[in-house]
C-alpha cells in the first residue's frame, strides 16, 4: 500500500520538492543583505526609545532601497510579501491538488473497485494514503514557513522593536503574520488536506471538489483572524489614558466616538483587539461630547479625510479633558503560543474530524 | 467443496426502488457461472454485493463461507473484474502487476509475467493508451495472478469487439482450466457466454428467475410443436415457459422432469440462447416454486 500510495503521489512529491528548493536557493540568495542591513543599521547596539527610530529607518531602507527596471519596487519587501503569500496559499494549494483527487479521482476513473479487490481493506488503503500524503502536505507547508522565519528574522526584530514603515509593521499577530509561522502552519496544512479528501470524497468529482474545497479554505482563512482568534484564548482589559495608548479619535465617525489606539501601557507586542471611550463611572461614551464640536470642525476643515494629523490632537485633548479615557481589550505578548497551540490543536482537530467522517464514508457501502 | 455464493432473501434497495429482491439462490463450486439478465436487471447489484462493494438492504450473502470484503483474508480469496476494467491509465503496465504484487500476499508473480508477455503487453506501455480488449485483459491478469477461489467478472466482454470477446474467453477458460477456480461472469447477452459457463442464473426485474447447471436445464425444458389447443388441457407436472400460436399450430417452451410421451405433439431440443431468452421475455413475478402447474405467457416470435 505504502508502494502504490508513493507511486501516485510521485510527480506531485517531485513538484513540491522542486518548488522548496527554488524557494530556499531564493532566500538563501538573499537572506544575508537582510540581515547585513540589519547589523549594520545599530539596532545591535541600540538603547531604550532610540531603537524604535532605528528600527523604522531599518524598515523604510529595506522597503524602499534596491528597486531596479526588472522588479520595481524594493525586492525584499516584494520577497516579504510573496513568501508570506506562499505560506498562506500552501495549504489550500494541497488541499486542492492533493487532497482532492486522493479520492475522487478513484471514484472518478473507477479505479476504486480494482483497488479496493486487492488483498487490502479499505480502511489500511485509506489510512496508508491519508498518513502519507497528509504528513506531506503539512511538512511541506511547515518547511516553507520555517525558511520564511528564518530569512524574515530581522524584519521581525525590527517590528518588535517598535519599528514601521508603510510596508513592514505587522506584528507577531498579524493577519498575514500568525497563521504562517510558528506551528500555525500544521494545523492548516492539515486542514486543507483533509477539507479536500473530504469534499473529494463526497462531491466524487474532482474539478467541483477542487473548487468547493478552495472556496471552504478561503472562508475559514477570512473568518479565523475576525471571528475565531480572538476568542480561543480570553482577553485582558486596561483603562489607561489618550497619551499612553497612543489613541486618536477618528473624526471620520464623527459624531460617534471612535477611538484608534497604537499601544498598550506595559504591554509591548500585544494585539489590541478594540478600543472604546469611557468615563469615569465605566460606562461606554458613544458619541463625540457636543463641547466638543468647535475642535472637530476645525480639524476637519484643515485635515479632511485624515484619521489623525496635527489638528486633530486639539480634539483628542477636548475628549480627553472631559474625562473620557481608552479602554482596550487586548491579547498579551505572552499569549503568542498559547494561541498559536489553541489554533493549530483545533485546525488539527478538524482535520481528524473529517478523516473519521472519510473512514466511515468510505467502508458504507451503499 | 460448498457453495461458493450463498444468498437467502437477499435484497438491495435504492431509497425506494428494489435494484434486487428476495433473491435466494446456492452457486456450488467449480463452475463456470453466466449471470444473464437484460440491463438494469440487478446483475451488477448482485456482483456487488458479493464483491462487497455493497451491503445488503435485506437478507444476507456468503461468499466462500465468509462475509464478502470483511477483511484481507476474505478479499484475498476473491478475484474481481469490474465493468469497464478499470486500471490506472497514468501507471504503466509493468506498474499494475507491481502493484498486484504489492497488495497481494498470495501473488503469483510468475503467473502474471508469463501472462503479459503471452498477451504481447509492453510493459512499460502506459494503461491509458492500451486498446479495450488489451485493457480488460490486463485487469483480468492482475484478478488471476492473486490466486483466487472465486474470480467475479461484470460484463467483461461488453466493450469489446468480436474477435477481442472470444479471445478474452478463451483465455479465461484456460486459466480456469490451469487453476481450479470458481468463476461467475456477467452478460446480457448469453450467447455472450454459451460456450463458457456450464452453469446459468437468469435475472430479470431485480429477481432470479432461473439457476442451475447448464446440462441439467437443457435436459428438462423441451420444445413441444403440434396442432393448436388450449394449453390448459395439458397433463399437470408441464410448466410452461413461452407459448405461441398461429391459426393452426401451437408451440410451446415446457419444463419437465419426465419425458413428453403425448404423441400429438413433436418434441424438440431447445437451446440455450433460446431457453433463456424465454425466461427473460417472461413478465410478472418469478414462479414461487419451480414446477407449480399451468403458467401460460404469450409469446410473440
Amino acid at each position: 500500500m505504502i508502494w502504490l500510495t508513493w507511486r501516485q503521489f510521485r510527480a506531485q512529491a517531485i513538484t513540491a520538492a522542486a518548488a522548496l528548493a527554488v524557494f530556499a536557493i531564493v532566500l538563501a540568495a538573499t537572506a544575508s543583505n537582510v540581515s547585513g542591513r540589519y547589523d549594520s543599521s545599530g539596532l545591535l547596539t541600540c538603547h531604550g526609545d532610540a531603537c524604535s527610530g532605528l528600527a523604522s529607518t531599518f524598515l523604510s531602507n529595506l522597503a524602499s532601497g534596491g528597486g531596479s527596471f526588472l522588479v520595481p519596487g524594493s525586492p525584499y519587501a516584494i520577497l516579504y510579501f510573496a513568501s508570506v503569500l506562499l505560506i498562506l496559499i500552501a495549504p489550500a494549494v494541497t488541499g486542492v491538488f492533493w487532497g482532492a483527487p486522493l479520492i475522487a479521482r478513484e471514484l472518478e476513473a473507477g479505479t476504486f473497485r480494482l483497488t479496493w479487490n486487492q488483498s487490502v481493506t479499505r480502511t489500511r488503503w485509506l489510512t496508508v494514503k491519508l498518513a502519507l500524503t497528509g504528513a506531506a502536505a503539512m511538512a511541506v507547508t511547515e518547511a516553507f514557513s520555517l525558511l520564511q522565519a528564518w530569512w524574515a528574522a530581522p524584519i521581525g526584530q525590527a517590528v518588535g522593536l517598535g519599528g514601521s514603515s508603510s510596508i513592514f509593521s505587522e506584528g507577531r499577530f498579524g493577519w498575514f503574520v500568525f497563521p504562517t509561522h510558528g506551528i500555525t502552519p500544521l494545523g492548516y496544512a492539515a486542514f486543507g488536506f483533509a477539507l479536500g479528501v473530504t469534499v473529494g470524497l463526497v462531491s466524487r468529482r474532482l474539478i467541483p471538489a477542487m473548487a468547493i474545497t478552495l472556496a471552504i479554505f478561503a472562508l475559514v482563512q477570512f473568518v479565523t483572524p475576525l471571528w475565531i482568534r480572538p476568542h480561543l484564548f480570553p482577553t485582558s482589559r486596561t483603562v489607561t489614558t489618550f497619551a499612553a495608548a497612543g489613541a486618536n479619535v477618528r473624526l471620520q465617525s464623527n459624531p460617534k466616538l471612535a477611538i484608534t489606539v497604537s499601544a498598550v501601557p506595559g504591554q509591548p507586542g500585544a494585539w489590541i483587539m478594540s478600543s472604546d471611550g469611557i468615563n469615569a463611572a465605566g460606562q461606554r461614551v458613544s458619541a463625540i461630547p457636543a463641547a466638543c464640536e468647535l475642535a472637530v470642525s476645525q480639524s476637519m476643515g484643515s485635515h479632511r479625510g485624515t484619521a489623525s494629523g496635527p489638528g486633530s490632537a486639539a480634539v483628542n485633548n477636548c475628549v480627553a479633558s472631559h474625562g473620557i479615557r481608552v479602554a482596550e481589550s487586548y491579547q498579551p505578548a505572552s499569549h503568542y503560543w498559547p494561541l498559536q497551540w489553541s489554533e493549530t490543536g483545533m485546525f488539527l482537530a478538524l482535520a481528524l474530524a473529517l478523516a473519521g467522517y472519510c473512514y466511515w464514508r468510505v467502508n458504507r457501502r451503499s | 467443496m460448498s457453495a461458493v455464493i450463498e444468498t437467502e432473501g437477499l435484497g438491495k434497495r435504492y431509497r425506494t426502488r428494489w435494484a434486487l429482491a428476495g433473491c435466494t439462490l446456492s452457486i456450488p463450486a467449480g463452475h463456470v457461472v453466466g449471470l444473464v439478465g437484460p440491463n438494469g436487471a440487478g446483475k451488477t447489484t448482485l456482483i456487488d454485493l458479493a464483491t462487497g462493494m455493497l451491503k445488503p438492504s435485506a437478507g444476507t450473502i456468503e461468499v466462500l463461507g465468509g462475509r464478502p470484503a470483511v477483511g484481507p483474508a476474505q478479499l484475498a480469496r476473491v478475484g474481481y473484474l469490474a465493468q469497464d476494467a478499470p486500471v490506472y491509465a497514468g501507471l504503466p503496465v509493468a506498474d499494475h502487476l507491481r502493484l498486484g504484487a504489492h497488495l497481494n500476499p498470495g501473488w503469483d508473480a510468475d503467473l502474471a509475467r508469463r501472462r503479459v508477455a503471452r498477451l504481447g503487453l509492453d510493459p512499460k506501455q502506459k494503461a491509458g493508451t492500451l486498446s479495450g480488449g488489451q485493457r480488460a485483459q490486463l485487469a483480468l491478469s492482475l484478478a488471476v495472478a492473486k490466486r483466487p477461489e472465486l474470480l467475479i467478472l461484470d460484463e467483461p466482454v461488453a466493450s469489446l469487439d468480436p474477435l477481442a470477446r472470444r479471445e478474452f474467453l478463451q483465455d479465461l477458460m484456460e486459466s480456469v482450466a490451469e487453476q481450479q477456480v470458481s468463476v461467475v461472469l456477467s452478460s446480457h447477452l448469453i450467447s455472450d457466454l454459451e460456450r463458457a459457463c456450464d452453469y446459468v442464473i437468469v435475472l430479470v426485474d431485480s429477481r432470479v428467475r432461473l439457476a442451475g447447471p447448464t446440462d441439467e436445464l437443457l435436459a428438462t425444458h423441451h420444445l413441444l410443436s403440434g396442432p393448436r389447443r388450449d394449453p390448459a388441457s395439458l397433463p399437470d407436472g408441464l410448466q410452461v415457459i413461452a407459448a405461441s400460436h398461429t391459426d393452426v399450430q401451437t408451440t410451446l417452451l415446457v419444463r419437465t422432469s419426465r419425458p413428453v410421451l403425448d404423441p400429438a405433439w413433436t418434441v424438440s431440443a431447445v437451446g440455450l440462447e433460446d431457453l433463456v431468452l424465454a425466461y427473460m421475455r417472461q413478465a410478472g413475478p418469478a414462479p414461487a416454486a419451480p414446477r407449480d402447474g399451468h403458467r401460460h405467457l404469450e409469446v410473440r416470435k
